[in-house]
């Protein structure tokens, strides 16, 4: 492999946050502060993905600016690949790459000379400049395109030049993404997501925010919830998914039209089974296991009186609403 | 330090070669800006002040370039989230921000020696020969004593609005207000402080002193640009605000 070196063996601690912690202080007459987030610990290891999922305003982006260095935690210390950001911000930078949301790269520079000069800057010796460009560009799938000015790249191409910015750096070790794939077409957010698993492959330990549910569900080995400026849930996607005391849900749709033994057969499952959604055309029940035989039959048995449905096994969708918005979560 | 200036010089091939691309534009400013002036020595001034209103001109050239086009790329890569980007950097901001000035640098010079140009072939201004190499030095402290207008509105402006309007707003202080196409003792005693307290006062005074050979003007417009310069640069290299605090 030629565009990333020097990648820290898989499982070494590549960021660790501990107590992290900031307040904003309101100006004006009033005063008062905001705590925007609070007491949070993280360990993302060197090729590890760990999605950080949470509604709008959580503070997600606040715990990545504080991570990146761009904003000062109030308490609490982080170390980048056991650099302290705070007190050695220069010497941790060098081991950090950050992709902020929603940036563009420098519209009037080709892709080639933005990924050798940032490079450069971020301390690739000279001597191998030239052979690490070329290696990240064909690595992220670039090297057909590294001529062309980027305002003249589509929206995917040019995510991929600011993910060859971030790669182009002398010793990387972590690789912050906010919100890397709003605004892609599907297509080219499926091209994000296996760079994505490429990188963390080579050894590289990944913190990305989300609002993709299933682009964490893919692509993070661990899941973290954060809502009100705190973790609430961290875990593998399993184990959050294992939260939720179901496993699995049979789907109903068409309720307001069926036949009178197939309303006789709903209402006996409503007997044994929680409901969790009930509309006039769609109930929702909770399973326990979506695949063992007697749910099966069940489905089998309703299939055959002329009812549509299905059975599905929970997703982190289900899980991730549980904690952080329980009355959607339809629990 | 070595790495602060290598950083630097590849920062600064970077936004040059990035300026270079929109060459047309700066081009018809450099040649338009000078030219704009020709109003206020042909109809306006009379002819024992035509030497200032160069120096004036100069003055505009660079140090009120140099304000708003810091400030204003800043809020452009703050638009863009390329701020960000060069914050979670390994680099100390004087790289950033010294790679944005400099790379406009040659074009305000340009129009400064146009402005001088015009003023000698076509409105009799005298310049000595022998004053023009050190006319280059004083445009280079004026340039770097006006560093850190330009970072500070840039890096505390919250909206690249707010920057952009701010930075109109100095410009015309700067252009109106400070004694740059006037002298000094044409303002009343209290505003008198006030001008002196601006950089800009300070390279008119230098630009104005070296062409008419007056050497404790010099010495003195010296000694305080490059206390402004110097002041700049800590306040650039200490990155207020460059991290949110």
């Amino acid at each position: 492999m030629v565009g990333l070196v020097s990648p820290l063996p898989h499982g070494t601690p590549v960021l660790e946050a501990r107590g992290v912690r900031r307040v904003f202080a309101h100006r004006g007459p009033v005063g008062g502060e905001t705590v925007a987030n609070d007491n949070l610990d993280l360990t993302v290891h060197a090729g590890e993905v760990v999605a950080l999922l949470g509604p709008n305003g959580a503070g997600k982006s606040t715990f990545l600016r504080q991570v990146a260095g761009q904003l000062l935690p109030s308490a609490g210390t982080i170390r980048v690949a056991g650099v302290d950001i705070v007190a050695h911000p220069v010497e941790a930078k060098q081991f950090l790459s950050v992709i902020p949301q929603e940036c563009e790269p420098i519209r009037e520079l080709t892709a080639a000379e933005q990924v050798r000069y940032f490079g450069a800057i971020k301390g690739i010796p000279r001597a191998e400049l030239e052979s690490r460009v070329e290696g990240i560009l064909h690595d992220v799938g670039l090297w057909d395109q590294k001529d062309k000015i980027v305002r003249e790249l589509s929206g995917g191409f040019k995510r991929r030049v600011l993910i060859a910015i971030a790669m182009a750096a002398g010793s990387p070790r972590l690789l912050l993404l906010d919100e890397p794939t709003t605004g892609l077409d599907p297509e080219a957010r499926r091209q994000v997501w296996q760079l994505i698993r490429d990188l963390r492959r080579r050894g590289l330990g990944i913190l990305l925010t989300t609002h993709y549910i299933e682009e964490a569900e893919l692509l993070a080995d661990r899941v973290v919830v954060i809502s009100g400026g705190r973790f609430i849930v961290q875990g593998t996607v399993d184990e959050i998914r294992g939260r939720l005391p179901y496993r699995g849900r049979l789907i109903v749709l068409g309720a307001d039209r069926l036949r009178p033994e197939a309303a006789e057969e709903l209402k006996a499952l409503e007997r044994r089974w929680t409901v969790s959604l009930r509309e006039p055309a769609t109930v929702w029940f909770e399973v326990s296991d979506p695949f063992n035989p007697e749910t099966v039959g069940v489905l089998a048995r309703l299939t055959s009186l002329g009812v549509m449905a299905s059975l599905r096994p929970v997703s982190l969708e289900d899980a991730y609403l549980s904690v952080v918005a329980p009355s959607e979560a339809l629990a | 330090m070595t790495s602060t200036l290598r950083q630097t010089g590849i920062a600064l091939q970077m936004v040059f070669r990035t300026t270079m691309r929109e060459i047309g534009l700066i081009l018809a400013f450099v040649v338009l800006f000078p030219l704009a002036f020709l109003f206020f020595l042909g109809a306006i001034v009379q002819p024992g002040l035509r030497t200032q209103v160069v120096v004036g001109a100069v003055m505009m050239e660079t140090a009120l370039l140099n304000v708003n086009v810091l400030a204003q790329s800043m809020g452009a890569d703050k638009e863009s989230k390329q701020y960000d980007l060069w914050v979670s950097l390994p680099v100390s901001p004087i790289v950033y921000v010294t790679a944005l000035a400099v790379s406009l640098l040659p074009f305000s010079l340009l129009s400064a020696v146009l402005t001088i140009g015009v003023g000698v072939l076509a409105f009799g201004v005298t310049i000595p020969l022998a004053v023009v190499p050190v006319l280059f030095l004083g445009f280079l402290l004026v340039w770097a004593s006006t560093l850190g207008i330009g970072f500070a509105i840039g890096v505390f402006g919250r909206t690249p609005r707010q920057i952009n309007q701010v930075a109109q707003f100095v410009g015309i202080v700067m252009t109106f207000f400070a004694p740059v196409f006037y002298p000094v003792s044409f303002l009343p005693l209290p505003l008198r402080a006030i001008a002196y307290a601006w950089p800009i006062t300070w390279g008119t005074v230098l630009l104005t002193g070296l062409l008419s050979s007056n050497a404790t003007s010099v010495l003195e417009a010296t000694v305080v640009l490059t206390a402004f310069a110097v002041a700049s640069l800590v306040f650039i290299g200490r990155g207020i605000r460059w991290r949110e605090v």
